[in-house]
């Protein structure tokens, strides 16, 4: 198992090499970060020349991704535009810690990163857990009563949910629970954001905030994997083994929850260990339309002003959680299915 | 294991949680007190005023109220040095006052200095070449250091040092010799020419403390990363920054030792990136200045009577902008009785009209039209279908093969008059281009739709830019002159094409006018007013008949107001600038 693991992570390295050097070659396509530099007509040309200039934008691709990796304090840049370099550099690069600074902001990477990682994981943890609990709930239902009355409708119901776009099911959300329900005089849920500003911070301004982007991810979500959990777990319920659970004369319990259960749930494990690092990303729509500060707004942002130290540093961050909950899944999959050996 | 996992998860959502709340550990316990409870009792109770502090002479209210606004995008960054956003911008009169402000009617009023230079004044030198701000002496930053001299000239060689990336160095680059500090209040700006454009662009978004960046600058060579630049305290204004949350917010406090105490006690930005989560934010109560709104929200908004859309300008009209280059235009486009065909066979103001607001946004003539005192009395070209035909009749484009579109032979080969027709992927621009299409129709016009996420359409030559590189016959979109509300621009002389020798020209029409070129040198060293407006009227003149510029609409910026939030003039230069007289009432 050690050695399994060691063995992964060494090939991990080269794995995301290559994929720092594809993305990289990529940022290039993204547009001009100088064009505009958010602001509503184009800069100056002088001022886009010593920016390119001061910034290193002007350097060949492959020199810049090198600055990006090891650094350039050994170097000297002309900042004064002589064509004489004489300021030394200050980068370090990735490998030794540094991400560089944002374009846009001057701040560093990491430190940007950090304000938004604990929002997303706070709302896209408790969402996933939620659609986690709630589908496996609903599926295993489904599945021990199929086409049941309420098979029946939580099928329906599940199509109408998954077949919802993000932004539609956000806004309607938000205009009944939000704004017509205040109208209305009734108890009434807050539009955008994570807190009052007049209230502060609190676990329970916090608690309020959630619910209807909770709501929204969850009830999407949900619908696609309960009919997921649903099938998988009536596909096994069908087998041998369990008919000879049943035939040894084990509860019913006994057998969904010690022999079917633990097989359905091998395909589930792999579709959450996949998506979870995604989780990192967060829901662009859906933190978009309710204000949530979290990565996928950090991402959209960045991306419409082509700030590619930003991109790379959110971008490698999913590929290292990628590689890391592949790593995990593998080595739950040899718990929950004693087939498995890893070695 | 299952349940392992769950417990894990369970764990790392603490985690975030209590991640997520760290980060304001402080102000989760502080807040709530004051804000929430007060408000109603202080707007009432004007007599509160005695109780008030004696630092002041005038007998002000304590600040009391939140107001709320909402942007649709976040900041960068708050030192004025590093942004061209708008939405920075606005934040400045809050944290960071110019030398005068710009009132709602565009006309500058004292703030750091105790008048606005003029030759009568003695504040501009006879030549133009000096100019010399008086400050006043009672100006402090937050941190109770006095306002001086130095500051000024601090900012200024932080600008200029080639240690700092600024975006811009306009106007200080090409105009200004240097800033000196002539005594604590006396500030000296030397200029290389006359500068016609001073007013609106010399330390307009402020200036940086000295006592704070140049121990940062000393210290680390440069002031790109200062802390200041994030949170900008000690502030030079009204309120102060309390605490920025990005993604979320900012706080603004009160800065009550102000020359001009505030009447709010705390500003909250709330960053909605969804238009339509905007408008519902500002329908729930919830945002009390909404920004960049669009006319067919005015209808919504201003429905249940506790709201008010007002249009402001900050000089920004939306036109087509005709590419004239003779190196890639399309022939036909080289021919001014075409373009004129172009602009007669399109009906502008039924667009307007049907899309937009006609009193808000009339169809404009020249680039100068919502810049008074500058603008000329020039009416826009009209719509006149038949002349258009006439017109291509007699330059020699005739439907010759009957496919509905004029053609040509020029050189022994047929050509199209097939129009490219380029701008963002903006909903109202496709809109247009949609009914623009028909509209080319009836007089024998094709058009090949282009539309570009906006990086792209803006991309430099060497990036490949649709526009840098001519590969458009029309684009549309919404522009402004340098310094707003100065008329000066460079959009429009030879020097600033844009090709391969000169990457980053910001001229993507390729017009060049020699008599236009020389009135543009002229008029940017005309410091009298009147003889520059006379300037400004020929230039206007010269793009009218050369159908190069054809306007669209005036494109005043829209903002809702909140009935609740009081006293607010928004001005086109910084909207904001009154934020100090804000106050709010239930």
């Amino acid at each position: 198992m050690t050695n399994y693991i060691i063995r992964r992570i060494l090939q991990a390295i080269p794995q995301l090499v290559i994929i720092s050097i594809i993305l990289f070659s990529l940022m290039q396509a993204f547009g001009d970060p100088i064009a505009t530099l958010g602001g509503r007509v184009p800069a100056r040309q002088e001022d886009k020349e010593r920016l390119r200039r001061q910034l290193g934008l002007d350097q060949p691709v492959y020199k810049q991704y090198i600055t990006w990796l090891i650094g350039n304090n050994w170097q000297k840049i002309d900042m004064d535009g002589d064509g004489v370099p004489e300021t030394p550099g200050k980068r370090l690069g990735v490998l030794r810690g540094d991400w560089g600074n944002s374009l846009v902001t001057r701040q560093p990477v990491t430190r940007m990163i950090g304000e938004r990682v604990g929002n997303t994981m706070l709302l896209m943890l408790t969402a996933e857990i939620l659609i986690i609990i709630l589908s496996l709930a609903i599926g295993l239902y489904s599945a021990l009563h199929p086409y049941s009355l309420l098979d029946n409708v939580v099928t329906s119901l599940s199509f109408v949910g998954y077949s919802m776009p993000v932004f539609w099911l956000a806004l309607m959300l938000m205009y009944v629970f939000a704004v017509n329900f205040r109208r209305w005089g009734l108890p009434y849920l807050p539009t955008v954001g994570m807190y009052d500003p007049a209230v502060g911070k609190t676990p329970l301004e916090l608690l309020k905030h959630m619910i209807l982007p909770l709501a929204t991810l969850v009830i999407i979500s949900t619908a696609g994997y309960s009919r997921f959990v649903r099938s998988s777990v009536l596909e096994v319920l069908s087998q041998d083994f369990v008919r000879t659970a049943r035939a040894k004369g084990l509860a019913s319990n006994a057998v969904v929850m010690r022999h079917a259960l633990p097989n359905a749930a091998l395909p589930f494990i792999t579709i959450i260990g996949l998506d979870i690092p995604f989780l990192l990303a967060g829901a662009v729509v859906t933190e978009r339309i309710f204000a949530w500060p979290g990565m996928g707004r950090l991402f959209i942002d960045h991306t419409e002003r082509s700030d590619f130290p930003m991109l790379m540093g959110i971008l490698m961050l999913i590929a290292v959680t990628v590689i890391i909950f592949q790593i995990l899944t593998d080595i739950l999959y040899s718990f929950i299915d004693p087939r498995i050996r890893l070695g | 294991m299952k349940r392992n996992l769950f417990v894990l998860m369970s764990l790392i959502v603490l985690g975030s949680m209590i991640l997520a709340a760290c980060g304001s550990a402080a102000p989760a316990t502080e807040a709530p007190a004051p804000a929430a409870t007060e408000p109603p009792s202080a707007a009432t109770e004007a007599p509160a005023a005695t109780e008030a502090p004696a630092a002041t002479e005038a007998p002000a209210a304590a600040p009391s109220g939140t107001a709320t606004i909402t942007f649709v995008q976040e900041p960068d960054n708050l030192n004025p040095m590093y942004t061209s956003m708008s939405f920075s911008g606005y934040l400045r009169p809050f944290y960071s006052k110019s030398v005068w402000d710009f009132d709602e009617n565009s006309q500058p009023v004292p703030v750091l200095v105790t008048e606005i230079p003029s030759v009568d004044n003695g504040g501009v030198s006879a030549d133009g070449k000096t100019i010399t701000f008086k400050l006043r002496d009672d100006v402090k930053w937050s941190d109770g250091e006095p306002l001086t001299a130095d500051d000024f000239a601090f900012t200024y060689d932080m600008i200029m040092s080639d240690k700092n990336t600024p975006l811009g160095r306009y106007p200080y680059d090409p105009y200004v010799e240097s800033v000196t500090a002539q005594d604590p209040t006396t500030v000296v700006v030397q200029l290389k020419d006359p500068f016609a454009a001073w007013l609106t662009s010399l330390f307009y978004w402020g200036v940086l403390p000295k006592h704070t960046l140049q121990p940062v600058f000393d210290a680390d060579g440069t002031i790109d990363n200062a802390e200041w630049n994030r949170n900008p305290n000690p502030s030079l204004g009204p309120f102060m920054l309390d605490q920025w949350e990005t993604g979320s917010g900012l706080t603004f406090k009160a800065n009550p030792d102000w020359i001009n105490p505030p009447k709010l006690e705390q500003i909250f930005v709330r960053i909605v990136p969804d238009d339509a989560a905007q408008e519902a934010a500002i329908l729930a109560g919830d945002s009390d200045i909404g920004t960049f709104l669009s006319s067919d929200q005015i209808e919504k908004l201003e429905a249940g009577g506790k709201v008010k859309v007002v249009p402001v300008s900050s000089g920004y009209n939306e036109a087509w902008f005709l590419n004239v280059n003779p190196d890639t235009a399309r022939p036909f486009m080289l021919d001014v009785n075409v373009r004129k065909a172009i602009a007669l066979a399109t009906d502008r103001f039924t667009i307007v009209n049907d899309l937009l607001v006609a009193d808000i946004n009339p169809v404009n003539a020249t680039f100068w039209d919502m810049t008074p005192p500058y603008n000329s009395d020039l009416e826009p070209y009209p719509y006149d279908p038949e002349q258009a035909k006439q017109l291509l009749d007699t330059a020699g484009w005739t439907d010759s093969d009957g496919d509905g579109i004029r053609d040509k032979t020029i050189d022994g080969k047929k050509v199209d008059l097939i129009v490219r027709y380029a701008t963002n992927t903006r909903e109202l621009r496709k809109s247009i281009q949609a009914v623009v299409q028909q509209q080319w129709q009836d007089v024998g016009i094709g058009v090949e739709l282009a539309n570009y996420s906006s990086d792209i359409f803006w991309n430099s030559y060497n990036d490949g830019g649709p526009q840098a590189l001519g590969e458009y016959d029309v684009a549309e979109y919404s522009s402004v002159m340098n310094a707003y509300p100065d008329p000066d621009t460079d959009g429009f002389t030879c020097d600033q094409i844009a090709n391969a020798d000169n990457p980053d020209g910001t001229n993507f029409q390729g017009y060049c006018n020699a008599d236009l070129d020389a009135l543009f040198k002229q008029q940017a060293v005309e410091t009298d007013p009147a003889k520059r407006k006379e300037l400004f009227n020929q230039i206007e003149q010269i793009m009218y008949d050369d159908y190069v510029y054809i306007g669209f609409w005036n494109d005043p910026d829209l903002s809702s107001v909140s009935s609740r939030l009081k006293n607010v003039k928004f001005s086109g230069v910084y909207p904001f600038w009154n934020a100090y007289e804000w106050e709010v009432s239930e």
